[in-house]
């Protein structure tokens, strides 16, 4: 009888720890923005009383809202997608034995190992018109004759930190396929082998089907982290010229710390706090249906 | 591999108990801080028990960081006052300009403000009544040494709430051998730029003549450079909101002309005054406005230019108006003893000694807000004497108003939109229809 | 060694491989030339109109200036102990979780594991003020052992999918066969399934370590005595109000890379032979 009842509280004396952490140091601050966003904050920040849907529809209507939308998805969807493809064919290349593989795995970790707002400092310092590195590598190698202005519109700057964005990313994508790739036992392929199935069937046949829980995993993380990223357009380009390359949260910031609206800030973040939720949930009654009785 | 895992567990469980015995040991220094603000509510029910001038008190400071010697002079401050009064716990957290608001706006939100406050701005504390007034606690006699016009400059409803701590003025900053080569004068209206920009232009394609930052860093000063002398502003003669001014819209056009006829460094809304100020340095840029920090600026980092300064270029027959910067100190009401506020007191008296005030306001390069510390500078350097005389003359933000930071978004957001191609009356109508509800 | 697992016979092959890694090395190593080289550069230099892609006049004394204007060894210092600490705290409360997800069946399995997604849908710049409000009736603020807190809890929703994601690709079998040797559960985790897990722990190791390592927001806002903070917050000091110092941020962002690299290249060498180990298991 006892043992009955140990068995189906198990479990959760398992997670527990875990849920604790969560909920003090995650779920508190959360409620916390969802007050924030039904608020009217002073613009000193301080909670005046409750107001309804005011702040949701003062963002609504926003000339910059829509644009700023946009961009997040175009930012998201271009960083995730292109990371994960060229993250997951580094992680192939590098899962082949060669010489030097070592230290191509370890210059990896270079992009990852380096804080967000450093390496975007140093691409803005790489791409800027006037003392950019990247202009003066190229001139000193006689490839062009006069400095190229890399960012002349606003697009051209939002490519770039969607470039940068990419570069940050793969590494985490590429390490997530590669322990993926590296629980696979061997077996399979020279099973695979013997049967005469060429790289193409085994990389489509095995090592896909087998990866696919650490690519899934990287995958929703990835969308959510970069959907939220801040420090790299923070950093490049502060959302300038007029939000044409602000995503949500740099919007927020903005609005939150420059212009003491708090409460729209708030609500700014519940409505990204939505979007995400109605993607993933997709994703959950989609993949993990089964896991629940 | 066990054995590896086990190890770096081992490894980084140590690391973590040595944060933890760390933690807690400097916790003992860390919660003087945390109890200053208990100990301050409980004193301000239990004040009438006790209130001798030997009573400890503790005050914390959150002060910007206004350059690389900022948290070093703090930190001297800090030991130098604690030695001469022991009996009051002074802490000072220095934070760069990019965070401090960041900071400060989470403190606030927590009802936990510091007892004093280094920024640019105030209106919003105000706003909320978290602030003292400024006589409640700066002393009489060193209430007296700052100069009337910027004390004035935090006045709401007749009541001054911060006292400025200094003060920067902003003029036409001009690389003499390249306008020399150029065969130019230093211009001293729009037209004569207009002029002397083309000229550089022709003298030497690459160099741009003309220096402008849009960016959300200081937008609004180039907004000010522009409006003020063209008889513009941000607000009217009765102090109201008029952005859309004929004025403005003017003078807004005429510098957006100066970008799209390539007069200018080639991204405006991203390149900030340092960036321009390293070009000028570098002899990239001919012209620019700026502070008058550049001197120490070009010093240090090494550039050997030939510069001189003027007057910022006006248009239609109005005085030069120089662009001043003031940031402030202001106390949050927290609920003080006599003995605390006394301690307060205490602080600006030594902060506001002359000599130190002096030291203050050299170690970065700025201009003194007191009368006092202005003659002892003055007398120093006669640069800095011209400098004193052009500060005590100059516009300042509108920075009392509860709007301005609206008001600062709106016009940088204005320039940013002019720049792609936005009408400029339009926009500026837009943004004085929505400061004005 | 274990066999390889696919491998690219044909030559051409290999050259193009070779070619493909040399490109992304070369790729991802410019921005820190291009950092190594600002770093030893003056102010004048860095902007000059003519400039070159190697300082003319290195300034070795750059990477040594920046011990003395900064207190960096104390910033390296907190850095590792917020990430170490992070890191322990993170695998503590993440693999009990993982196991027991990967490993039982029990009522609310999809809803924590939606919880715990759901948990990392607000941005940190978004939370601060509620953070720092949990912060304070902690009295944790200005403390070490909360961003320790904070960093374990934000890594743990990584923790917790990639190891049960690990966990279920791993047969039960063995740990039944532990079971029935008079192990317990624990026991049969920590001495069977772990060790097999070893790379992805490994990979998770990695990760929250970084993360932690790079976190910044949170930081700035609790901490703040600056013998405490950690590196990221700490070279703010060379950006001040009026010049940012390119030579000094870079110079001192260069040496924040190398304890992250040293790590990762300890860890690296377990990994692959964790992965021999791990092979032996069929």
């Amino acid at each position: 009888m006892k043992n009955k009842f140990f068995r189906k509280v198990e479990p959760y004396i398992w997670i527990l720890p875990s849920i604790i952490l969560m909920a003090v140091f995650i779920l508190i601050p959360i409620i916390f923005v969802f007050r924030m966003s039904l608020s009217d904050v002073s613009k000193a920040g301080i909670i005046k009383g409750f107001s309804g849907l005011a702040n949701f529809t003062k963002v609504l209507n926003s000339s910059a809202f829509k644009l700023v939308l946009k961009n997040t998805i175009v930012w998201t969807v271009s960083v995730v997608c292109l990371s994960t493809i060229l993250g997951f064919i580094l992680a192939l290349i590098l899962n082949n034995e060669f010489r030097g593989r070592k230290i191509a795995r370890a210059i990896m970790v270079f992009p990852w190992a380096t804080t967000l707002v450093i390496q975007a400092s140093a691409w803005k310092f790489i791409i800027d018109t006037d003392y950019g590195t990247l202009n003066t590598l190229l001139l000193r190698l006689g490839i062009i004759e006069q400095s190229v202005n890399w960012t002349p519109t606003p697009e051209a700057y939002f490519m770039w930190e969607i470039a940068c964005g990419i570069f940050v990313t793969i590494p985490f994508v590429t390490f997530c396929v590669l322990s993926g790739l590296q629980s696979i036992d061997s077996t399979y392929y020279e099973a695979a082998t013997v049967d005469g199935a060429n790289y193409w069937q085994k990389l489509f046949q095995i090592t896909l089907p087998l990866v696919k829980s650490s690519l899934t995993v990287s995958t929703v993380l990835n969308i959510i982290y970069v959907f939220n990223s801040f420090p790299i357009i923070w950093t490049i380009t502060k959302g300038d010229p007029a939000n044409h390359t602000d995503t949500l949260v740099t919007y927020l910031y903005k609005l939150a710390f420059y212009n003491g609206k708090q409460g729209q800030a708030a609500a700014v973040s519940v409505i990204g706090f939505l979007i995400l939720l109605v993607c993933s949930s997709v994703y959950m009654v989609y993949t993990l249906r089964k896991g629940d009785d | 591999m066990k054995k590896f895992v086990a190890l770096f567990l081992a490894l980084t469980l140590t690391c973590g108990l040595a944060a933890c015995g760390g933690g807690n040991g400097s916790g003992d220094s860390g919660s003087t801080n945390d109890d200053s603000g208990s100990s301050a509510a409980e004193d301000s029910t239990d004040t009438t028990d006790e209130g001798g001038s030997d009573e400890q008190a503790a005050i914390n400071v959150i002060a910007a960081q206004y350059g690389q010697n900022t948290t070093k002079w703090w930190a001297d401050f800090v030991k130098d006052f604690t030695t001469e009064y022991p009996n009051i716990d002074l802490t000072v957290e220095v934070e760069s300009w990019n965070d401090i608001y960041t900071v400060v706006n989470t403190r606030i939100s927590n009802n936990d403000a510091p007892d004093i406050l280094n920024i640019d701005v105030f209106a919003n504390y105000q706003a909320d009544d978290l602030l003292l007034p400024a006589e409640d606690f700066v002393s009489k006699e060193t209430y007296d040494k700052m100069y009337p016009a910027f004390l004035e400059q935090s006045d709401v409803d007749g009541t001054i709430w911060a006292i400025p701590d200094l003060a920067s003025a902003r003029a036409l900053y001009y690389n003499a051998d390249i306008l020399e080569a150029a065969n130019v004068e230093v211009p001293t209206t729009w037209d004569e730029l207009t002029e002397a920009c083309k000229a550089i232009k022709e003298y030497d394609s690459k160099i741009y003549p003309w220096g402008i930052d849009m960016t959300t860093d200081e937008g609004q000063a180039a907004f000010a450079y522009y409006t003020w002398n063209n008889g513009g502003g941000f607000v009217d003669d009765d102090g109201n909101w008029a952005l859309n001014s004929a004025e403005n819209v003017e003078a807004i056009k005429y510098a957006v002309s100066l970008v799209n006829d390539g007069y200018t460094n080639s991204d405006p809304s991203n390149d900030t005054r340092y960036d321009l100020q390293d070009m000028f340095g570098a002899g990239q840029v001919a012209m620019m406005i700026g502070p008058n920090s550049i001197p120490t600026y070009i010093a240090d980092g090494g550039y050997s230019i030939n510069y001189e300064v003027a007057p910022i270029p006006t248009n239609g027959g109005n005085d030069s108006v120089s662009a001043g910067v003031m940031d402030r100190f202001m106390c949050f009401d927290n609920g003080y003893s006599d003995a605390e506020l006394d301690a307060i007191k205490t602080f600006f008296d030594y902060f506001y000694e002359d000599e130190r005030y002096s030291d203050w306001v050299l170690m970065e390069g700025f201009l003194p807000a007191t009368s006092t510390g202005g003659e002892i500078l003055a007398e120093a350097d006669e640069s800095m004497a011209s400098w004193v005389d052009i500060v005590g003359s100059c516009k300042f933000y509108p920075t009392a108003k509860t709007e301005w930071d609206d008001v600062k978004q709106g016009v940088i957001n204005v320039e940013q939109q002019a720049l792609l191609g936005g009408d400029v009356q339009e926009l500026l109508d837009e943004l004085q229809a929505e400061i004005a509800e | 060694m274990a066999k390889k697992p696919l491998t690219l016979k044909n030559a051409v092959l290999r050259t193009l491989l070779y070619l493909v890694v040399i490109i992304v090395c070369v790729v991802t190593l410019y921005p820190y030339f291009a950092m190594v080289c600002t770093a030893l550069k003056s102010r004048a230099e860095i902007f000059s109109m003519n400039g070159t892609i190697l300082p003319i006049h290195a300034l070795w004394s750059n990477f040594i200036d920046i011990w003395s204007r900064a207190p960096m060894a104390n910033y390296m210092l907190n850095s590792l102990l917020i990430a170490g600490g992070s890191t322990v705290i993170a695998m503590l409360c993440g693999i009990p979780a993982a196991y027991a997800l990967a490993r039982m069946k029990f009522k609310g399995q999809t809803a924590f594991l939606g919880f715990v997604i759901v948990s990392q849908m607000f941005a940190p710049v978004v939370l601060l003020i509620g953070i720092y409000k949990v912060m304070s009736i902690l009295t944790l603020t200005d403390s070490i052992i909360g961003l320790i807190f904070i960093n374990a809890a934000f890594n743990q929703a990584f923790t917790i999918w990639l190891l049960r994601g690990t966990f279920m690709g791993i047969s039960p079998e063995m740990e039944q066969a532990a079971t029935i040797d008079g192990c317990n559960r624990i026991q049969g985790m920590t001495k069977v399934l772990l060790p097999v897990a070893a790379p992805g722990i490994v990979t998770t190791l990695i990760f929250i370590f970084i993360n932690a390592w790079n976190e910044y927001t949170v930081a700035l806002c609790l901490i703040s005595t600056s013998e405490r903070e950690p590196l990221t917050v700490g070279i703010n000091v060379f950006n001040g109000y009026n010049m940012i110092e390119w030579q000094y941020l870079f110079a001192a962002s260069l040496f924040a890379i190398v304890p992250v690299v040293i790590l990762f290249m300890c860890i690296e060498k377990n990994l692959v032979s964790g992965l021999a180990s791990g092979g032996v298991k069929g």
